[in-house]
């Protein structure tokens, strides 16, 4: 009887927790923060915009330490709600922005090709090296990160289009220590 | 401008760039001055300005306006070169331009046609799903000839894919180029047909199509598949040869050996086949549950047109994520199947269902540490028989299978699996693995258990799942099979499932 109450609790808990509405970020960091932020504006006047709580969706392109901070080079991708919620590759290039996060990642959320969502304050323009090239991107400091392992793949392809089988589609949001 | 166009003001530019200089209309009062380098003057002369003869001022060192730039002007202006050498050393500059520009044509031409290709377009795509090298050492007696020393290719399959459209997101197309051998299926003839015929091959492993109706209705209503594709049942059974954790496949996919028995305990029995054809729908809810719900053959192991089209069976799995990468799962299959012309061993003629629950437990506390476990237990259909052995509803050929009337047995399997990689320090990449399942092909009768403890150690050369997994697996197997039942005779010389293994694995995926 102890079994099949347990199994009951079980059952009722995690239909509970199915049905509670899903939040990527912590609510005092998504209050207040601008969703629709306008990226092209800001990428072709970085220093016009700063002080915004925004987020932007990316995938990675390149990552390094940066005054005991981690930078994160990023290429700007839409939020889109379907077919899954998360930054999706429309095909277009929108350009890179540099995100820095008072923190450390382990390597595996920070593969090239990785999704991202952050929520962060935008800053002046930083000169960054990508790919061997000094580049003055926008940038941002990350409040928190919240990152698909996908390598390059699409969110939505998960988890039944990764490769061949099921593969369940890891992904944990990261903020920054205070 | 077109490259017709361009070609003719290569060949005579000289000529042109003379006449425009020539004929450059004068600076009048109230128009801001703007001034023009003699490349700037070609350029609007390439644009085909309309040319007024007489109009303008012959050209010379001294007319020139101030601020050129290139060696050649600065050295018109000082008189070093005449305008004829001027001339002369621009033209060789514009014909080098136009040079370029004919080669940046061409490159551009082959992007054009590059950028049409579907393997950029992402429509195609190919990749290596698993390519396996195994080392066997089973401790078993093999019959004459055969040795306990194997090499083989476990899996040398290549996986093809594509994205055509939002409504059709995915298609799919598994190949497996070394199990070429072609599978039999029961006959239903007597006894003088024992073997059966052969009759597919397993050369394509899976074949799907995903259909999205209606875009906004994902991911809540995701995606119907269609096609021969791993089962959705379980955790096992649906993942990747190329991302298992461990070499043999567990034993709910398949156990056992020899021609089955009267009392349904003996011989191969295919618990829960991989493949099979099938039609279902997707989906997930407030991103923490997901189910399946859909149709399959239920017969077809070989999952390919020339095999046999089943009884069909309904099933249905739902998923409850605790976490991104935890769940809890709950599968039922319900169906019918049947012993004759069937490719798939320990099926009888009946009623058939299986019912499932497993489980995942991937730590974030202990970042590496995987647990995972899966129950199994369900009713075959009376006269359960295997691939090749006569069937029609009884047992065609007594003498293999003891005699007819062995009645529809509930089997029951269970399996549960931990690992933990290493990710920093001496050992890393290391992993660690261990797994301990059972199999009880008739839950009623006693004697008959199948055990086994498999113990590993995994080493990743890369590690990015799912696309990307070279590793090499070592397992050693520790095998128990208790025999056929009370009163059976069971003789375990030759029986592989009742002594220890020794596997090593080399793989490479990627895609």
């Amino acid at each position: 009887m102890i079994r099949i109450d347990g199994g009951i609790v079980l059952v009722i808990w995690l239909s509970l927790t199915s049905c509670a509405p899903f939040q990527l970020f912590p609510t005092e960091v998504a209050d207040g923060v601008d969703k629709n932020f306008d990226f092209a504006a800001w990428r072709n006047m970085p220093s016009a915009k700063t002080g915004q709580k925004v987020q932007l969706g990316g995938r990675i392109v390149q990552t390094g330490p940066w005054d005991g901070a981690l930078v994160i080079i990023t290429t700007q991708l839409p939020i889109v709600e379907r077919p899954a919620y998360g930054p999706s590759d429309n095909g277009r290039r929108s350009g890179e922005f540099a995100i820095f996060y008072a923190g450390a990642l382990d390597r595996k959320w920070l593969t090239p090709g990785n999704r991202l969502i952050v929520i962060g304050t935008t800053e002046q323009a930083k000169t960054v090296v990508v790919d061997d090239v000094k580049r003055s991107l926008p940038s941002l400091t990350a409040y928190c990160i919240r990152i698909w392992q996908t390598v390059g793949k699409e969110i939505a392809d998960f988890p039944y289009n990764a490769g061949g089988g099921y593969e369940p589609l890891v992904q944990d949001t990261f903020c920054a220590s205070q | 401008m077109t490259r017709s166009q361009r070609r003719y003001f290569v060949r005579c530019p000289a000529g042109f760039l003379l006449l425009g200089i020539l004929t450059s209309p004068p600076v009048t009062a109230g128009e801001p001055l703007k001034i023009q380098s003699p490349r700037q003057v070609h350029l609007l002369l390439a644009q085909a300005e309309p040319v007024q003869s007489g109009s303008s001022e012959s050209p010379g060192p001294q007319q020139l306006p101030p601020g050129g730039t290139s060696v050649e002007d600065v050295l018109l202006q000082k008189g070093t070169i005449t305008m004829d050498e001027w001339i002369q050393i621009r033209a060789e500059q514009e014909y080098r331009g136009a040079e370029n520009s004919r080669r940046i044509d061409g490159i551009e031409d082959w992007k054009t046609r590059t950028e049409l290709l579907p393997i950029l377009r992402d429509k195609v795509n190919f990749g290596l799903n698993a390519l396996q090298f195994l080392y066997t050492h089973q401790d078993a007696k093999v019959p004459e000839g055969k040795s306990q020393d194997n090499f083989s290719i476990r899996r040398s399959e290549i996986l093809f894919w594509g994205r055509i459209s939002d409504t059709i997101p995915r298609w799919h197309a598994l190949m497996e180029f070394q199990s070429i051998n072609f599978g039999r299926e029961t006959p239903t003839g007597g006894s003088g047909a024992a073997t059966g015929q052969p009759i597919a091959a397993t050369f394509f492993r899976e074949s799907y199509i995903d259909f999205r109706p209606f875009q906004s209705w994902a991911p809540y209503v995701n995606f119907i598949r269609m096609g021969i594709f791993r089962m959705p049942f379980g955790i096992f059974t649906e993942q990747s040869g190329g991302l298992r954790d461990v070499i043999s496949s567990p034993y709910l996919t398949s156990v056992g050996s020899g021609p089955p028995n009267a009392t349904g305990t003996a011989g191969t029995i295919d618990f829960l086949q991989e493949r099979d054809f099938f039609v279902d729908v997707r989906g997930r809810l407030f991103n923490r549950l997901e189910y399946v719900a859909g149709i399959m053959n239920n017969n077809n192991f070989h999952a390919n047109a020339t095999g046999s089209n089943a009884p069909k069976s309904f099933y249905t799995r739902v998923r409850l994520f605790g976490t991104d990468v935890s769940w809890i799962s709950f599968t039922t299959i319900q169906g019918e199947s049947n012993n004759a012309n069937t490719n798939i061993n320990g099926r009888g003629k009946g009623r058939f269902d299986r019912y499932g629950l497993d489980f995942r437990y991937t730590s974030k506390l202990i970042p590496g540490l995987m647990v995972q476990g899966e129950w199994w237990q369900g009713h075959d259909g009376a006269n359960a028989t295997t691939v090749g052995l006569p069937a029609n509803g009884t047992c065609q050929d007594t003498a293999l299978c003891g005699g007819s009337g062995a009645p529809g047995v509930q089997r029951r399997t269970w399996y549960i699996l931990g690992k933990y990689l290493i990710s920093d320090g001496f050992f890393q990449n290391w992993e660690p693995t261990v797994m301990y399942e059972q199999f009880d092909p008739r839950t009623s009768v006693s004697d008959d258990l199948y055990t086994r403890t498999i113990v590993g150690l995994t080493y990743y050369f890369e590690n990015f799942p799912p696309k990307i997994q070279s590793k090499v697996q070592i397992n050693y197997e520790f095998r128990h099979h208790q025999g056929n039942g009370p009163g059976v005779p069971y003789d375990a010389t030759f029986d592989a499932f009742a002594h220890n293994a020794f596997l090593v694995m080399f793989q490479v995926r990627f895609m």
